[in-house]
């Protein structure tokens, strides 16, 4: 399949004008989803902080323990993911299949463990009164942001595995090529971003004050 | 690999007629159900628009049958006034969403932009195939919102909130209806987030050899910028949207804030805010606006050139200006805020850019006026609703200028001044890019030649009727009309009821004037005289090819592209013009190079 | 052309993770520093920008791609971004202005 790609690559080069950015359409594409799903958290996020910063005594509830041991963990893991992803498209460039689709499967390991901790933390918020439209520290805008910004996250990261394993198959099976791991790549690291700015605004901002 | 190729898609002919006509993979069938779609759409919208005028002109006056669409909104035929609310806020989702964003848009871009760069199809034609059906569901979930529950929402297209958020002790259509608005709003930004993505990657990575940036049509320029702003607009609409529904199905508070009041009932909401809604909207509205007007643009200036038989003045410029537009549609939201109560200090950052927005527009007139001067424009219905565009994008935007100013705005907003400007500058001068491109390209689509007597008579109809309805809009507001009342009989407002009959009649007359257009689009459909390759002597690559265009557009052949893309006027050649196929050597009198 | 591109070693992706790893840290230990609230905002915007920047042009590659498409992306995002801040000065606006549009 890759032979036949570079083939008809060639072949368009000579018959068309071809990119301005040289580079493979896909690419280009996935790009481009990633900017328009960039404005989309920040507006979740901008939405996020403007009721936040309108409301006087909005509620610091998390304590270190266990909340923010966990998004420690949970952050270390999905930063170790892009890790692995970053190793698992190296070894898909260098042609070795086996070796990237394992490490594949780590990175959707990683994916897993970070939203097994996630929705336990969610269960755990839960039993403490926090829904939706009621929460028991303060305003109830607290946990309709809270639950909606990381849910939109981890719905993100939830496709991610889902397109680690489905790709990762097909690559195996060699309908997909190491160009298109990294390609899913460059959206596992999208995920990780926007955990960078997550973390800080939703979790670290709402930290208990310490005496 | 399926569909994610890095070139454009090569698929075989289908022959079943579900793959060939209905999921059709094949851009210019979905750029075909896309004005389809628009078709059908616009002709709700303005039967909605017939019913509303007559109600405001008539206000006592039963309009019969219409209780067979709701017998509780128009018990007996008689439109209650939530039932105008809902009504209106149909006919703006309609018009904006599904008439002012699919037309022009996704479907001409869609059938002429791979076309015109020389391309066999869009690089991911299942995403297209998506973003057409996706769109075509929105339209359907919104139309239910007729039948369901107790009717459409009342709160208008930008359904601000609290109104659109408190859910049904709001009112009729508060509840169900406003949820399916929603629900349908953010389904179409998805497919538009699609069907951007194609025309992007379309337009930088599938030009033909020799098809240079500086070579393609103002229209690809102007589906280029276009889909730009689709990109990133619609993506700020849809968790908007989801918000919304949360709202009212999950029991949240986003844009409703503490302690509010309705129908002596104190809500249990808090800690929301409406200027939240009303900032996410417009962040998305305001580029919205320029989504269906740069493609008119880009149309007008291609059907300009192509019958004045020479470029313009400057091709360069014009892009600069269309790019100028989307990059300023960012900074300039806060104009439909004034009033809203924000904070006056960001009032006037966003009249800045307001006003300098309107350099970009003057320059791009101006670009054309000076074109045409001295020039012998042909002309055709083409041609006139070119004209007629620029007559419109002229008067409406002459009365941005007054809005643009927080000090006058505070005066002239929610009056009818309000509604004639967007309905010219927008909504119609949009119109008119749509009539332009279907005169102008019809006979490439569907293989027939319009009646041109008939698209005339449609021209002068429409472009008289448009103008008695709008420029007394602008009256209306200035003595103190506000928009959005179902009745003037019996307040202040009443001496203005004459003008408002007056709007009506034309408004009939002028809707009737489309069923022309509409006569015309099927009988030349069906028994129009057979269309050559080009018809209008024109110099892009759509001209080509027959008409209309076989499956893969060119033959399974690349052309290769010399020229640029408007080469009119050429001395020394067997015709005045050479197409931008043609081998041929040049020497061009304006070479901009 | 993408194939050959030269993409670092592994020792580099190595020190941009251990970077952003520190950098995420940071965010940990600011977050139990005795400042004000906007100092605190300040400082934790500086690092997940710094953060994320590392990560697009490192993980994701952009720094390796094109100059044209390093300022393509960098510039298309950063105005839209930068675009939606207008709404701040209406939050503040409500905080200290309006009445009932805080929870008491």
């Amino acid at each position: 399949m890759s032979h036949a790609n570079v083939a008809v690559g060639a072949h368009s080069q000579e018959l068309s004008e071809g990119s301005p950015f040289s580079i493979p359409t896909k690419k280009l594409v996935m790009w481009l989803f990633l900017i328009s799903d960039a404005a989309t958290f920040a507006a979740c996020l901008m939405a996020y902080g403007f009721l936040r910063n309108a409301t006087p005594d909005w509620p610091k509830p998390f304590q270190f323990l266990p909340t923010v041991v966990n998004a420690m963990v949970m952050t270390f893991i999905l930063i170790t993911s892009s890790l692995t992803m970053l190793i698992a498209i190296r070894a898909a460039k260098a042609g070795n299949k086996s070796k990237a689709f394992n490490w594949m499967l780590i990175t959707a390991a990683g994916g897993i463990v970070f939203a097994i901790l996630h929705i336990r933390e969610w269960l755990g918020m839960i039993g403490e009164g926090a829904t939706l439209f009621h929460n028991p520290w303060g305003t109830a805008i607290f946990g309709a942001s809270f639950f909606s910004i990381t849910g939109l996250h981890l719905l993100h990261v939830t496709g991610g595995v889902i397109a680690l394993i489905v790709v990762g198959l097909r690559y195996r099976g060699g309908r997909y090529n190491a160009d298109d791991i990294e390609i899913l790549g460059l959206y596992w690291h999208f995920v990780d971003l926007v955990w960078m700015f997550v973390v800080p605004f939703v979790y670290l901002l709402n930290v208990a004050p310490t005496h | 690999m399926h569909d994610m190729s890095a070139h454009a898609a090569q698929h075989h002919a289908p022959t079943s007629f579900i793959r060939k006509y209905i999921f059709s993979l094949d851009h210019k069938v979905i750029g075909k159900q896309y004005y389809g779609l628009a078709l059908i759409a616009v002709y709700i919208g303005m039967a909605i628009s017939w019913l509303m005028r007559f109600h405001l002109a008539w206000t006592n006056a039963r309009i019969p049958g219409l209780q067979w669409l709701s017998s509780v909104g128009a018990p007996g035929g008689l439109m209650t006034p939530e039932y105008y609310l809902e009504l209106m806020t149909m006919h703006g989702t309609i018009m904006v969403f599904f008439v002012l964003t699919t037309a022009p848009f996704a479907g001409f871009g869609n059938f002429f932009l791979p076309i015109q760069v020389g391309a066999e199809d869009m690089p991911f034609p299942r995403f297209n195939m998506m973003s057409f059906w996706i769109t075509f569901v929105a339209f359907c979930v919104l139309m239910s919102a007729f039948f369901v529950g107790d009717g459409p929402p009342l709160s208008g297209w930008t359904a601000y909130a609290p109104l659109s958020a408190v859910g049904a002790i709001a009112g009729p259509g508060q509840g169900t209806g406003q949820v399916l608005w929603a629900i349908s709003i953010a389904l179409f930004c998805v497919g538009q987030l699609l069907g951007s993505l194609n025309f992007i990657t379309t337009t930088l990575d599938l030009r033909t050899k020799g098809m240079t940036l500086m070579r393609m049509p103002l229209t690809v320029w102007a589906w280029f910028i276009t889909s730009c702003m689709g990109l990133t607009a619609f993506a700020v609409l849809l968790p908007a949207c989801i918000l919304l529904i949360l709202d009212h199905v999950a029991g949240t508070s986003f844009f409703i804030a503490s302690g509010l009041v309705i129908n002596d009932k104190m809500l249990p909401h808090s800690g929301g805010s409406t200027l939240l809604w009303q900032h996410l909207f417009w962040f998305f509205g305001h580029p919205e606006v320029y989504i269906a007007i740069v493609p008119g643009v880009g149309i007008v200036s291609h059907v300009l050139i192509t019958n004045m038989r020479r470029p313009l003045l400057s091709h360069k410029v014009m892009i600069g200006c269309m790019g100028a537009l989307a990059f300023l549609s960012y900074m300039v939201y806060g104009h439909h805020m004034f009033v809203s109560g924000m904070n006056p200090f960001s009032g006037l950052v966003f009249s800045f850019p307001t006003l300098v927005i309107t350099i970009p527009a003057t320059i791009i007139v101006l670009i054309w006026i000076f074109s045409l001067y001295g020039s012998k424009l042909r002309i055709n219905s083409a041609s006139l609703f070119a004209l007629g565009f620029i007559s419109m994008f002229v008067s409406g935007g002459v009365s941005g200028f007054f809005l643009a100013q927080p000090s006058l705005d505070i005066y002239l907003h929610a009056t009818y001044f309000v509604v004639g400007h967007f309905h010219m500058v927008m909504a119609v001068a949009a119109l008119f890019g749509i009539f332009t491109g279907t005169y102008f390209w019809f006979p490439k689509m569907t293989g027939h030649m319009m009646n041109e007597s008939l698209g005339k008579l449609h021209f002068w109809l429409t472009f008289v009727g448009t103008y008695a309805i709008f420029m007394p809009f602008h009256y209306l507001g200035m003595a103190g009309n506000v928009r959005r009342y179902q009745a003037f009989v019996d307040d202040y407002m009443q001496p203005l009821l004459g003008v408002h009959k007056f709007i009506t009649i034309a408004a009939l007359l002028t809707g009737a004037a489309q069923l022309i257009f509409l006569y015309n689009l099927i009988h030349s459909r069906f028994r129009g005289a057979p269309a050559p390759p080009n018809p209008w002597e024109a110099t892009s690559l759509e001209w080509t090819m027959p008409s209309p265009p076989p499956f893969d557009n060119f033959g399974g052949k690349h052309p290769v592209v010399y020229h640029d893309p408007y080469q009119y006027g050429i001395e020394g050649s067997s015709n005045d013009y050479v197409m931008q196929d043609s081998p041929e050597q040049i020497h061009t009198v304006r070479d901009e190079k | 052309m993408n194939s050959t591109q030269d993409r670092g070693s592994l020792a580099r992706d190595l020190i941009v993770y251990v970077a952003i790893l520190v950098i995420a840290a940071l965010q940990f230990v600011i977050a139990y520093q005795h400042i004000d609230g906007a100092q605190m905002f300040a400082r934790m915007l500086a690092l997940a920008m710094l953060e994320a920047g590392l990560g697009v042009l490192f993980f994701m590659h952009l720094w390796m791609e094109t100059r044209g498409f390093l300022i393509f992306v960098a510039v298309f995002t950063l105005f839209v971004l930068a675009a939606m801040n207008y709404l701040w000065p209406d939050s503040f606006r409500i905080l200290v202005g309006a009445p009932f549009s805080s929870y008491h």
